[in-house]
């Protein structure tokens, strides 16, 4: 059972008892990130390491915003002492072994995603080819200190947009490796994701049969538009709240310019910009399409029908409705039998572990929301 | 009332805190400035490790732009989502009627009054004393906690 000092055992809804380990368990959003820019070195050319060691950090530019401070994490992880002055240098999240003892063993994943932390954002850097070599160090890192360490653990690997070719051949480096499922992305980037300057990568992705990971990050920072459509708010609340806007932005841009057409098997995973926004998207978009829809002929079917087969919103900050009976009707009204995943966000403070986050499912609902909808995903 | 001692004096300083196990129950018991306080190692909300989070001070404001801050190291933010409890009183900062963390009444007997069952010190109930890992020595001052039966 829970070996975290006052965790909650898995007995609650869904869970009653014994874990049901029957029911599966697939974690859509884990972050897996290095203790420091050294840890890179030996993943990337010299003249980037030398520039690295210059400049002290990797350039990744951050919005300014102020997150929970001690680098997002979950102060129960540092220490079980809980020494304030210890997680100034402890990192969560940075250990195979503590997410190995703290997440999977003690909530029985079977599978997890690693989606990344930091560097699945190169695509704001300036320079696009000092991008690429950073995803490629850090994919490799990630190959090596995590994946090939335990089998319950899969890839997003991270990819640079700014430059198209130089996606694609990171693509067909690694992407048929069958630990590699997704590549990832952050939501703050130039444009939005269904432009046809992407579909390079979408071709790319499609042929390996990846996810595409679209998590929030860079909103604002380095060569992304500000976070909301009206500019640049003031407080790190109000770009949480801006993350539904730039799930919509992309969904509905994948929609509009007929990327599930040209990529009929094409799947879009949408972490951590919580779910209602899926609800209001579906619904105005049908009946915009219903008047609208010869300006854009190629999109043949309902958007809703586009969505529901293409495209999966992690679970992760799972909305707090007023009521269950509300939150089960939002869950209806998004279809969450094929569109929602379950996502920890492990190891942020933020996270939402699996047994209390939800109220209790019909076992129908909770094995597709929990397990398959992710196994039909990734092909697992 | 099962009293459990827990801790010495020495062990809690002001500002520290210790985690203990008590009749399979997690608490957390910490020394604001002299005072010692016990709350549930769980938090109200989704059952995190709450005892296990940053010890804050209180800010408030008057005014957009303007911050105040007071009683530094008294508010406990859970690790799981941050919401934020009053260790003096267990009460959530958004909710305090409803939204609470249970607390446990926490004194500091000298070592006589716990091994003395028939003169016990005033306040405190003749045994069974449950001596959670300590040989009690008669020098010391101890932390106890009552757990109600």
């Amino acid at each position: 059972m829970v070996t975290v000092p006052g965790a909650r055992p898995i007995t609650a809804p869904g869970w009653t008892g014994q874990p049901r380990l029957d029911l599966g368990l697939v974690d859509c959003d884990v972050h897996q990130g290095i203790k420091q820019p050294e840890d890179l070195y030996p993943y990337l050319p010299r003249v980037y390491r030398e520039q690295m060691i210059e400049q002290g950090g990797m350039r990744i530019p951050g919005s300014g915003y102020f997150n929970v401070p001690q680098n997002a994490g979950r102060t129960d992880l540092a220490a079980a002492n809980c020494d304030a002055t210890k997680h100034s240098t402890h990192k969560m999240g940075n250990s195979y072994e503590q997410l190995r003892d703290e997440h999977l063993d003690l909530w029985h994943v079977d599978y997890a995603l690693l989606t990344g932390a930091g560097v699945y954002g190169a695509s704001v850097l300036p320079d696009p080819d000092f991008a690429a070599a950073l995803c490629r160090a850090f994919n490799d890192w990630t190959m090596e200190h995590w994946i090939a360490r335990d089998e319950r653990l899969i890839m997003a690997m991270a990819v640079s947009t700014s430059d198209p070719r130089l996606a694609v051949r990171e693509i067909e480096r690694i992407g048929a490796d069958p630990r590699v499922r997704a590549i990832m992305l952050p939501t703050g980037n130039r444009m939005p994701y269904g432009n046809r300057f992407y579909h390079p990568i979408w071709e790319a992705c499609e042929r390996h049969g990846l996810v595409i990971g679209i998590h929030p990050g860079n909103e604002g920072a380095g060569l992304a538009g500000p976070p909301t459509g009206v500019g640049y708010p003031t407080y790190y609340i109000e770009t949480r709240m801006a993350r539904p806007q730039m799930a919509m932005a992309h969904a509905v841009s994948l929609i509009a310019e007929g990327v599930f057409e040209k990529f009929p098997r094409l799947k879009v995973l949408i972490d951590e910009c919580d779910q209602f926004w899926a609800v209001g998207l579906m619904w105005h978009m049908d009946a915009d399409w219903k008047s609208l829809r010869d300006q854009t002929p190629w999109v043949k079917r309902l958007p809703s029908e586009y969505f529901r087969e293409h495209i999966r919103v992690g679970s992760q900050p799972m909305l707090e409705a007023a009521n269950n009976e509300q939150f089960l009707c939002m869950l209806d009204a998004m279809h969450a039998d094929e569109t929602l995943v379950y996502s920890s966000d492990w190891p942020h403070w933020d996270w939402d572990d699996p047994a209390t986050t939800f109220p209790k499912l019909p076992e129908h609902l909770h094995r597709r929301v929990f397990a398959d909808n992710a196994r039909e995903m990734f092909g697992l | 009332m099962p009293k459990h001692v827990v801790a010495t004096v020495e062990e809690i300083p002001p500002g520290g805190r210790k985690v203990v196990e008590i009749a399979g129950r997690s608490i957390g018991v910490f020394n604001l400035g002299g005072d010692y306080f016990a709350l549930r190692n769980r938090c109200p909300h989704q059952g995190g490790p709450l005892c296990l989070g940053k010890q804050s001070g209180f800010i408030h404001s008057p005014l957009p732009g303007e911050y105040e801050y007071s009683r530094q190291g008294e508010i406990l933010k859970c690790p799981w989502h941050s919401w934020e409890f009053d260790i003096r009183t267990g009460q959530s900062w958004f909710d305090p009627a409803r939204v609470r963390v249970r607390q446990y009444d926490v004194t500091v007997a000298p070592a006589q009054a716990l091994l003395d069952r028939e003169a016990p010190a005033p306040g405190l109930e003749p045994g069974p004393y449950v001596a959670e890992t300590y040989p009690v020595t008669v020098e010391q001052q101890y932390i106890v906690i009552d757990l109600p039966g």
